[in-house]
């Protein structure tokens, strides 16, 4: 994937006729899903669940909240919270603690429809430090940051990197997996592609730690694979692979959660 | 088997073989596909062989041989036949002027070639075409013809009656070449100085090919000239080329030796911005033959390329094919022919990824070794039958990783042995009627090396680790071909056909685009052999002694055990990628059209094609069918060239084609602050349909002596088209709320200049 994007480069840079110039183009209608965006961290609580609804590619992206759900959140210890609506689409637990090896179980109910998720938080793995790495690119210098930590001995970790530059979230989705380096000291750098962020000189890189499930790996990696479609780009863009059953978009996750930021000098 | 060939045996009346070679008078090039009839037989026809041979039984009595070849001048022998006679035929070049581009058949040679969608290329009149960077090429000629789809704007990669592009069959003289493009696809592998003729066939191939299901695109290597030396050569902008060819021994043995090197890499640097960029590619064709004696004849060629493409240190990527062939022509007998090949060919990859003191490689190969034997038996004027096996042992190691940063891949290689026997029989059954009937028998033997996982419902049940030199599975497949051509009148004729072509080979891609990096893997027993099933009809009317032309093919084609990723797939570093494998069915369908001119000062050609290609993939949209991304609705090209004298000539293409089957988002969403979009059916959109013209001008200098030249200026995309390349969604930076759509487009306005000349 790394390597369709450089291929990319290569050929947009070289060729240098490409132009880029908007266009309109006709669109099928939309039908508008209910949208889960919902996590349960190892951090402290509250925990929220945001609830939305999709709209068509035309309109202003004002998501419709959703705010006449029965939210539910309960965990294999036997806690059964029932989420407030605080606001916007928002809803709050009370009860439920996140901490790893528990598994939490999400309902929603909407009138007569129903969705369920669940996610298992996975242990935590340590974020050692965050390490400068300048490589040289066209003659010119350029830094980015590796997240150090060591993969724990078992395969199946996964992990996913949000990264802010100078407070700017770089929109990349940067997820990690140990298949080819269980075990091992991550050496690998959060790279975007050619369209993300530049990171110079004296600029401050914040980036938090996620260790996550099997089933987040697989829906931000489908997002990160379909990005950049077309030719030397992405996938066959889907709608990505979800834990949640009953037909909404999104996605509920268990993670655990660490920050470290740098200035690159 | 036997029972359906109508062999009829002609007793009591004594015959005799006339068998020779047929060639070109000056340069000795064995000629192809000549056709050789006798004037007092109107109904008796036979065609040269790929090495010029020809064998034809008659009864005794003296006969008027007539041999002709497109692009040459008609010949004419009167011979006396009392004993086996053996004649050589050498055919002198034509008037230019006359020629034409692409030949599918004159006048009444269409009954002796009955196969069904069917186009060759004559390399010296494709030159006249334009193309990108000046730089003539037999794939992107191709894909100007019907039922042919370019992959790409200037991709060299095309897609044949909605086949994917790994299902078509290219092979430099008989050795599969695994990927057939340069640069990123805007040069093929085929340098068209070495190139003597290429042959494209869309489906209906005769039971000697086999292997993939769309297509085989056949192109053999020129034997080098015998009489004289030639230096052949071009300067262009952005690559160069030469060719030296000549006799070793004349007219007992020749080589050509061709080499081509591109060198845009030169320019980069001298841009501060570009200058770290590594973009180059450098190929090689060599062949020899050797005339042993008047029964045999060895051909040594070898062809070897490769691309070298990186950024600085710190990305570099490097791919190439290997090919290499040994033939043995033997005349057995006056009317047995064989041909024995030995065949190597191989092809790689490698990425290397280097990040301050880490650095990353991944690699992945593809080796065969392939025997093959070739017999052509003239059992009377009647029948001339086919038959021969093939043998491939393949070695294919899937992408494999190495570095600092990871631990040692366990990934190995495997082993996979395809044999095939096949036997098929040209009969000419009446005067206007003539068939092309056979059978292949093709076989894939899963062997040692990498364990085997069995997947049931995405569940691993079972693994098998096979011994290096022991047999696993083997699947077996019977292909039946078969095409009719009937004679309506001289002018008209009506074509039927049917194929079953089997693949035992499938390249993984999971990416809207090809790359050197796709994977190549075998059968295995989660992946059974593709198999497609084509059923065609044409028809053909020429006018004005068969000076226009127009020929019309309808066909259906189903196939089955297609192969897909599931979404996510992490194609690279999963243990196992057959573990991320989807599997289902397609289709396809489509009318074919092509109006050619083929003498006079305009010279050309119009082709359409109406077609439709589809998935059923378990897994992908919702079980549903869906476009393959391939399917165009409408495909137009548009080819004249216009000699004006001796010197000057123009030529010209228009192409038109529907975009792309894609996904575009239907609607939008919020996850964590960022905006992500919803999907509906898959490829149910449409990228905006692509328009281009090009022009070609070319002036061929006075001959001065022994030296000839010319000049070619040609103009890519005249009228600056934007078509588009690339489509993105985002959100609009002066309004986050809002979505953008953004057209990336390559070429505007593309010139180039290439000088040509020969010695």
């Amino acid at each position: 994937m790394m390597l369709k994007k450089y291929y990319s480069a290569i050929l947009i840079g070289v060729f240098l006729l490409g132009c880029e110039k908007e266009i309109q183009l006709p669109l099928d209608p939309n039908q508008s899903l209910l949208v889960i965006d919902g996590s349960i961290t190892d951090e402290t609580g509250p925990y929220y669940i945001k609830l939305s609804k999709s709209t068509g590619i035309s309109e202003a992206s004002n998501f419709f909240a959703v705010t006449n759900a029965l939210v539910i959140v309960k965990d294999n210890l036997g806690i059964i919270d029932t989420l407030k609506h605080e606001k916007a689409g928002s809803y709050k637990t009370s009860k439920i603690k996140g901490s790893y090896g528990n598994t939490y179980y999400l309902e929603v109910q909407i009138a007569d429809k129903k969705y369920s998720a669940n996610a298992t938080m996975p242990q935590k793995v340590a974020l050692d430090s965050l390490r400068i790495n300048p490589f040289p690119f066209n003659s010119k210098i350029r830094y980015s940051v590796i997240p150090v930590y060591t993969d724990p001995i078992q395969l199946g970790n996964s992990y996913r990197f949000i990264q802010k530059i100078n407070d700017t979230l770089d929109q990349t989705f940067h997820v990690f997996n140990d298949n080819l380096n269980n075990g091992k000291v991550n050496q690998r750098p959060l790279r975007g592609g050619s369209d993300s962020l530049e990171v110079k000189l004296k600029d401050i890189v914040a980036v938090e730690m996620q260790c996550i499930t099997r089933p987040t790996y697989l829906y931000y990696y489908s997002l990160y694979q379909q990005s950049g479609a077309g030719p030397g780009g992405g996938t066959t863009p889907s709608n990505p692979p979800s834990n949640i059953i009953g037909g909404a978009l999104g996605i509920f996750s268990a993670h655990t959660v660490q920050r470290k930021q740098i200035q690159i000098q | 088997m036997l029972c359906v060939f109508q062999i009829q045996f002609a007793f009591g009346q004594e015959k005799f073989v006339l068998n020779g070679n047929v060639k070109d008078q000056a340069t000795g090039e064995a000629m192809i596909r000549a056709v050789i009839r006798i004037e007092e037989l109107p109904n008796l026809g036979v065609l040269s062989n790929e090495y010029g041979f020809y064998a034809i039984a008659l009864p005794k009595g003296r006969y008027t041989v007539i041999v002709s070849q497109l692009g040459y001048e008609k010949y004419k022998e009167q011979v006396r036949l009392d004993s086996n006679l053996n004649l050589t035929i050498l055919l002198r070049s034509a008037n230019t002027l006359k020629e034409v581009v692409v030949e599918s058949g004159r006048k009444n040679d269409n009954l002796l070639k009955p196969q069904m969608g069917t186009e060759t290329l004559n390399l010296n009149a494709i030159s006249k075409v334009p193309v990108i960077f000046g730089e003539k090429d037999i794939l992107k000629t191709l894909q100007l013809l019907p039922g042919v789809k370019s992959a790409g704007e200037g991709n060299s990669g095309f897609y044949v009656r909605g086949g994917a592009a790994d299902q078509n069959l290219i092979l430099l003289d008989e050795a599969p070449v695994y990927n057939a493009s340069h640069l990123l696809g805007f040069f093929s592998t085929f340098n068209s100085d070495a190139i003597k003729d290429a042959t494209l066939i869309k489906g209906n191939s005769a039971a000697q090919y086999g292997g993939r299901l769309s297509s085989v695109l056949d192109v053999k290597m020129k034997d080098g000239n015998n009489q004289n030396f030639n230096v052949n050569g071009g300067l262009g902008l952005i690559s160069s080329r030469l060719s030296i060819e000549g006799p070793l021994q004349k007219e007992k043995s020749s080589f050509i030796l061709s080499g081509r090197r591109t060198y845009a890499d030169i320019f980069l640097r001298a841009s501060d911005e570009f200058k770290d960029n590594i973009l180059y590619f450098y190929d090689l064709n060599m062949k020899a033959n050797y005339k042993i004696d008047e029964k045999n004849k060895l051909y040594i060629s070898g062809y070897f390329g490769r691309d070298e493409l990186g950024l600085g240190d710190s990305f570099g990527i490097d791919w190439g094919n290997k090919t290499g062939t040994i033939r043995w022509n033997r005349i057995v007998s006056n009317r047995l022919f064989l041909n024995t090949s030995l065949i190597y060919s191989d092809y790689n990859y490698n990425v290397k990824l280097k990040n301050g003191l880490s650095n990353f490689n991944i690699n992945s190969n593809i080796k065969d070794v392939n025997l093959k034997q070739d017999y052509t038996f003239y059992l009377n004027p009647k029948n001339t039958l086919r038959f021969g096996f093939n043998s491939i042992l393949h070695n294919i190691t899937p992408s494999t990783f190495s570095g600092t940063v990871i631990n040692s891949n366990p990934k190995k290689g495997r082993n996979g042995l395809e044999n095939a026997l096949y036997l098929s029989n040209y009969n000419k059954a009446t005067d206007n009627l003539s068939l092309d009937y056979g059978i292949r028998l093709s076989a894939y033997s899963l062997m040692g090396g990498d364990a085997y996982n069995i997947y049931e419902k995405d569940i691993l049940v079972n693994t098998i680790q096979l011994d290096k030199q022991s047999f696993g599975k083997t699947y077996i497949n019977p292909e039946p071909r078969v095409t009719a051509n009937y004679r309506v009148t001289d002018q008209t004729s009506i074509k039927v056909g049917y194929a079953r072509n089997v693949q035992h080979l499938h390249l993984l891609s999971n990416s809207t685009a090809s790359s050197p990096s796709d994977q190549w893997i075998g059968n295995s027993y989660n992946i059974k052999p593709e198999i497609a099933d084509q059923l065609s009809v044409g028809f053909v009317q020429g006018w004005k002694n068969n000076t226009y032309e127009l020929s019309t093919e309808l066909y259906y084609k189903s196939l089955q055990n297609q192969l897909d990723y599931k979404d996510g797939a992490e194609i690279f570093t999963l243990a196992d990628v057959e573990s991320a494998l989807l599997f289902g069915v397609g289709r396809a369908y489509g009318l074919e059209l092509l109006w050619k001119k083929k003498e006079g000062v305009l010279t050309g050609w119009v082709s359409y094609t109406l077609s439709k290609t589809e998935r059923k993939i378990n897994g992908i949209n919702q079980n549903n069918w869906y476009n393959a991304k391939q399917d165009r609705t409408h495909d137009i090209a548009v080819v004249g060239v216009y000699t004006l004298n001796s010197r000057w000539s123009i030529s010209s293409v228009f192409v038109y084609n529907t975009g792309d089957a894609v996904t575009f988002p239907t609607g939008k969403y919020s996850i964590q602050g960022q905006t992500l979009y919803q999907y509906a059916s898959r490829n149910g959109n449409r990228m905006p349909s692509n328009h281009r013209m090009d022009l070609s001008v070319t002036y061929d200098k006075k001959r001065k002596k022994r030296i000839q030249e010319s000049w070619n200026f040609s103009l890519y995309n005249v009228y600056g088209r934007e078509n588009a390349y690339q489509i993105n969604f985002q959100d609009d930076p002066k309004d986050p709320s809002r979505t953008q759509i953004i057209q990336t487009s390559l070429f505007r306005w593309v010139p180039s200049i290439t000088y040509q000349f020969k010695f």
